[in-house]
C-alpha cells in the first residue's frame, strides 16, 4: 500500500466513504484508534456530524463511533485501496 | 471455590449476563486503590460453588485506561480459572480484538454469544460450532435481557471446570492468533530472554508477556523493570522493535493491531453468512431523529427538563413525606422524654441529622435510576456527541453536561453521576467544577438576603445572576484546571454509538438501589457526624446552664398558670423555648468560634469595621459548611428573629432584623450570596468528592480553591462596589 491518501478523515463530507491509508496520532490516542479498528484498509463512512459541527458520527467495521475533528485530522484516507 | 473473570466490551450486555448468572447474590465495591466499581457475585454449580467476578469493560487490555488496567490485571491472576467471554454478536469483528488479546492467556474460556435477538433481526446466522473450533471453547448463544441461553452457559461452564472435554485442554493449543513469521521469530526471541527470570514467567505466559512489551503496554513494561533480567530483555526488545518495524514497514502497535484485526476478520467470513445487504437499522431511524443537526439538541435540553423535573420536583414528594415523618419523631420524642442533655442530642442533632441524610435517598435513587436508563438505552453517548463541542470549549467531554445540569438541584448526586464519564481528567475536572454549581440548598439563602435588601426585581436579578456566576465561574475554573493541573492528561474523545436497547428494568432498578445503599453509607456518615458535630458546638456549654433551665421552666410555669386559649399559650411557650435556644446559641462554642472568624470575614461583610454583629455571619456560614439547608435557620437562632413570615405580612422577623439591626449593607449582603454561592456546598458533597476521587488530595483542593476563590470574589464585590459608590 502507497502513501497516496493526502486527505484526512475530517476531510470528508456527510454520507462519504474511504479507506484508511495511516494513522498519524502519537501515544494514547493513537493506540485506541487502532484497537477501535482504524488499521490500514478498513473501509470507514462518515455518517454525519454532531449539531454544531463537531464531533462526527463513523461508521466503521459495522459499528459507529464518534470521533473529534482533531482526532479525525489524524487520520489519512483515500478513495480506494 | 472456581473463580470466573466475566469480559468483554462495553455495551456488549455484560451486566445483564452477570446478573444474570449470579441473580441477587452479588456484592458490589471497588477495585483496590480506585474507583472503578468491582461486582462479584456467586451461584452454585453442580461442581460446587462458582464466584463471578464482572471486569470493567474494555476494547482491549493494553492497560492504557484505568479500566483495561483493573481487567488486564485481574485475567491474569493466576486465581482465575476460568475467563467467560461475552461478545456482542452484532458487532462481532470489533467485539473478538478483545479475544485475540484473552487468548494469549490459555485459561479456559468459554463464549457467550449474546444479543443474538439482533443478529437474526438482521437475517444473518452464525455457525456456533465453527466458531467455538476456531476459538477453543464452548460457544453458548445468549440474550441476556431474556435470559435466554443462561443455563446452557452455566452448563458450559460447568463441562469446562470439570474438564469434561480433554480437547479443552489449553496448555495444548496452538497459538491462535498468529503473527507472522518474522514476527513471531521475534515473539519467540523475548519469550527466552524473559524465562531467564523465573518469577515473570512463573505465572504469566511467557508469549502474552512478550506480546505485551512489543504492544508496549505500560504494565507489562512495568513488570520487567524489576527484573534482573532486565538488561537482556530491553536489549532484545530494542533489537526485535527495530527489526520488525525496518522489514515490515510499521511500528509493532500498528502490526499487532492490524493482525489481531485480521484475525477477526477471518473469523467472522468464516462463521457469520448474511442474507442480503445491511438495510437501515432501527438505531439509524432513531438517530436520524435524535442526533439530528436541528432537532439534537432541543430534544436532548428537553430530555434533561424532563429529567430535572422527575428528580427533584417528582422527587420532591417523597422527600417531603421523609421530612414530616423525622419532623413527626421529633416532636413526639421532644414532647415525651425528660427535658436534658441526652434527649437534647437525640431530638436536636440524631433525628434531625438522620433526617437531612434519608431526605436525599429519594432524590439520589431517580436520578440515579435515569441516569442508568439513558445508559443502558445508549441514548448517553448520543447526548455527549450532541453536547461535546460545548463541554470541549470548557475543558470538558461531552459527557459531564448531565451531572453539571443535575448539580442544579443537588450536587452531591451530581457527583455520583460523573462515574459515566471514562477518562480520569474529564472526571476529575467535571467534579472539581461540579460544587460550583448553585443547588437547590442555596436557594433560601438567596431569598433570605435579597429579599431583605433588595428590591422584588433587583432581588430576582441578584438570585438569577448567583445561577448564571456559578456556570461562569465552573467554565472558568475548568479551563484552568485543564491547562494546569490536567495539561498532561490529553484523553482520546473516540466513542462508541452503540445501538439503542430495551433497558431491564431490573437492572435499572438494582442499580438505584446500589447507588442510594452507597450514598447513605459514604455521604450519609459523613453528614450524620456533621450534623452531631454542629448540635454540640451549637449548645454547649450553654445546655448545662441549670440557672438558665430552671429560668425556662419557672417562666413556663408562669405562662400556663394564665390558663390563656390553648393557641395563644402554645405560641408563648414556643418563644420562650426559641429565646431560651438562642440564648445557649450566643453563648455557644459556634459563637465563640464566630468571634474568632471575625478578622477573616471582616473585608467582605464588615469593610466599614463599625458591625458589633459579623461574628453571627461566621457562625452561620461555619454552619452552611455542614449543609446550606441549615444557613436560613442557624440566622435565625443567632439573630433572635425567626425565619417565617407572619401571615398578611411581607418579609419575616428574620430580614427585618437582618436589614434594621443587623448592619448588613445591600453591597455586604450580595458579598455574603457570593459567599454562600462558591464555598463548599456541604458535607454531604465533599463525602462524595472523597468517596468518587479516593483522594484527600483532591478533596482538599476542592474545599479549599472554594473557599479562597469565595472570599476573593466576594471581597471583590466589595472593593469594587465601594468603588462605584454603592454601599
Amino acid at each position: 500500500m502507497s502513501h497516496v491518501g493526502t486527505r484526512t478523515l475530517s476531510d470528508l463530507q456527510p454520507g462519504e466513504e474511504a479507506v484508511v491509508t495511516e494513522v498519524l496520532a502519537k501515544g494514547k490516542i493513537r493506540h485506541r484508534l487502532l484497537e477501535m479498528g482504524f488499521i490500514r484498509g478498513a473501509r470507514v463512512k462518515v455518517e454525519k456530524l454532531a449539531p454544531l459541527g463537531d464531533p462526527m458520527e463513523l461508521v466503521i467495521k459495522g459499528y459507529h463511533l464518534s470521533l473529534r475533528r482533531e482526532e479525525g485530522q489524524c487520520i489519512l484516507v483515500s478513495e480506494e485501496s | 471455590m472456581t473463580t470466573l473473570a466475566l469480559a468483554g466490551n462495553p455495551n456488549c450486555g455484560k451486566t445483564t449476563i452477570f446478573n444474570a448468572l449470579t441473580g441477587s447474590r452479588h456484592h458490589v465495591g471497588n477495585w483496590p486503590g480506585v474507583t472503578v466499581e468491582r461486582r462479584s457475585g456467586t451461584f452454585e454449580s453442580p461442581a460446587g460453588p462458582v464466584e463471578v467476578v464482572d471486569l470493567p469493560g474494555t476494547y482491549s487490555l493494553s492497560a492504557r485506561s484505568e479500566d483495561e488496567r483493573i481487567a488486564s490485571q485481574f485475567v491474569a491472576d493466576p486465581s482465575v480459572d476460568l475467563i467467560v467471554n461475552v461478545l456482542d454478536a452484532s458487532n462481532l469483528e470489533r467485539n473478538l480484538y478483545l479475544t485475540t488479546q484473552l487468548l494469549e492467556l490459555k485459561k479456559p474460556m468459554v463464549f457467550a454469544l449474546n444479543m443474538m435477538d439482533d443478529v437474526e433481526r438482521q437475517g444473518a446466522t452464525i455457525d456456533l460450532e465453527v466458531l467455538g473450533a476456531l476459538l477453543g471453547g464452548p460457544v453458548v448463544a445468549t440474550v441476556g435481557n431474556r435470559g435466554d441461553g443462561v443455563d446452557a452457559l452455566k452448563a458450559a461452564i460447568h463441562r469446562v471446570v470439570a474438564g469434561a472435554d480433554p480437547s479443552l485442554d489449553p496448555c495444548q493449543w496452538p497459538p491462535r492468533v498468529t503473527y507472522g513469521e518474522d514476527f513471531e521469530g521475534e515473539v519467540r526471541k523475548l519469550a527466552q530472554e524473559l524465562r531467564r527470570d523465573e518469577k515473570l514467567t512463573e505465572e504469566l505466559p511467557a508469549r502474552w508477556l512478550a506480546l505485551r512489551l512489543l504492544e508496549g503496554a505500560p504494565d507489562g513494561l512495568e513488570q520487567v523493570r524489576t527484573s534482573h533480567a532486565r538488561q537482556a530483555i530491553d536489549l532484545q526488545l530494542q533489537a526485535s522493535r527495530t527489526f520488525l518495524e525496518g522489514h515490515l514497514g510499521a511500528d509493532c502497535g500498528t502490526l499487532i493491531a492490524e493482525r489481531r484485526y485480521g484475525f477477526s476478520r477471518g473469523l467472522v467470513k468464516e462463521v457469520m453468512t448474511r442474507q442480503g445487504g445491511q438495510g437501515r437499522t432501527a438505531t439509524d431511524r432513531i438517530d436520524a431523529v435524535l442526533t439530528n443537526r436541528i432537532l439534537g439538541i432541543p430534544i436532548f435540553l428537553a430530555l434533561m427538563v424532563v429529567m430535572y423535573t422527575l428528580t427533584f420536583v417528582v422527587g420532591r414528594i417523597p422527600q417531603d413525606g421523609i421530612a414530616s415523618g423525622f419532623a413527626w419523631l421529633h416532636d413526639a420524642a421532644a414532647a415525651r422524654l425528660p427535658a436534658g442533655e441526652l434527649t437534647s442530642l437525640l431530638v436536636d442533632g440524631v433525628i434531625p441529622g438522620v433526617g437531612s441524610v434519608m431526605v436525599f435517598l429519594p432524590v439520589i435513587m431517580i436520578l440515579m435510576g435515569c441516569v442508568s436508563f439513558l445508559e443502558d438505552t445508549g441514548y448517553m453517548a448520543r447526548a455527549a456527541f450532541v453536547m461535546d463541542r460545548l463541554m470541549h470549549l470548557m475543558g470538558l467531554h461531552g459527557r459531564s453536561f448531565i451531572p453539571l445540569i443535575m448539580g442544579m438541584g443537588c450536587n452531591a448526586p451530581a457527583i455520583q453521576a460523573t462515574r459515566t464519564i471514562e477518562a480520569r481528567s474529564d472526571r476529575f475536572i467535571t467534579i472539581l467544577v461540579s460544587p460550583l454549581i448553585s443547588c437547590s440548598a442555596r436557594l433560601p439563602v438567596y431569598i433570605l438576603l435579597a429579599g431583605a435588601f433588595f428590591t422584588p426585581f433587583k432581588g430576582a436579578m441578584a438570585v438569577v445572576a448567583m445561577h448564571v456566576l456559578g456556570f461562569g465561574l465552573a467554565i472558568v475554573v475548568g479551563k484552568v484546571l485543564r491547562l494546569t493541573l490536567f495539561r498532561n492528561e490529553n484523553t482520546p474523545f473516540v466513542m462508541e454509538l452503540p445501538p439503542y436497547r430495551l433497558p431491564v428494568l431490573r437492572t435499572t432498578l438494582l442499580h438505584m438501589w446500589e447507588k442510594g445503599s452507597v450514598f447513605i453509607r459514604k455521604a450519609g456518615t459523613v453528614i450524620f457526624a456533621g450534623a452531631t458535630l454542629v448540635w454540640f458546638l451549637s449548645n454547649y456549654p450553654g445546655i448545662t446552664n441549670r440557672a438558665w433551665a430552671a429560668e425556662l421552666h419557672a417562666q413556663e410555669e408562669a405562662v400556663r398558670a394564665q390558663h390563656l386559649p390553648e393557641a395563644e399559650e402554645k405560641e408563648k411557650l414556643e418563644d420562650l423555648a426559641f429565646a431560651h435556644h438562642g440564648r445557649i446559641m450566643n453563648s455557644s462554642l459556634a459563637a465563640r468560634f464566630g468571634h474568632a472568624l471575625q478578622p477573616v470575614f471582616r473585608p467582605i461583610l464588615d469593610p466599614d469595621r463599625t458591625r458589633t454583629e459579623s461574628w453571627k455571619d461566621g457562625v452561620a456560614l461555619t454552619a452552611g459548611f455542614v449543609a446550606k439547608e441549615i444557613v436560613v435557620g442557624t440566622m435565625a437562632v443567632v439573630h433572635q428573629a425567626r425565619a417565617e413570615a407572619p401571615e398578611g405580612l411581607e418579609g419575616s422577623p428574620l430580614q427585618q432584623t437582618l436589614r434594621e439591626r443587623s448592619g448588613l449593607t445591600p453591597l455586604t449582603a450580595l458579598a455574603f450570596m457570593i459567599f454562600t454561592l462558591i464555598y463548599t456546598p456541604c458535607l454531604g458533597t465533599v463525602g462524595m468528592i472523597l468517596k468518587e476521587t479516593r483522594s484527600w488530595r483532591w478533596t482538599g483542593l476542592s474545599v479549599g480553591y472554594g473557599l479562597a476563590l469565595a472570599w476573593v470574589l466576594s471581597w471583590g464585590t466589595v472593593v469594587i462596589g465601594r468603588f462605584l459608590g454603592f454601599a
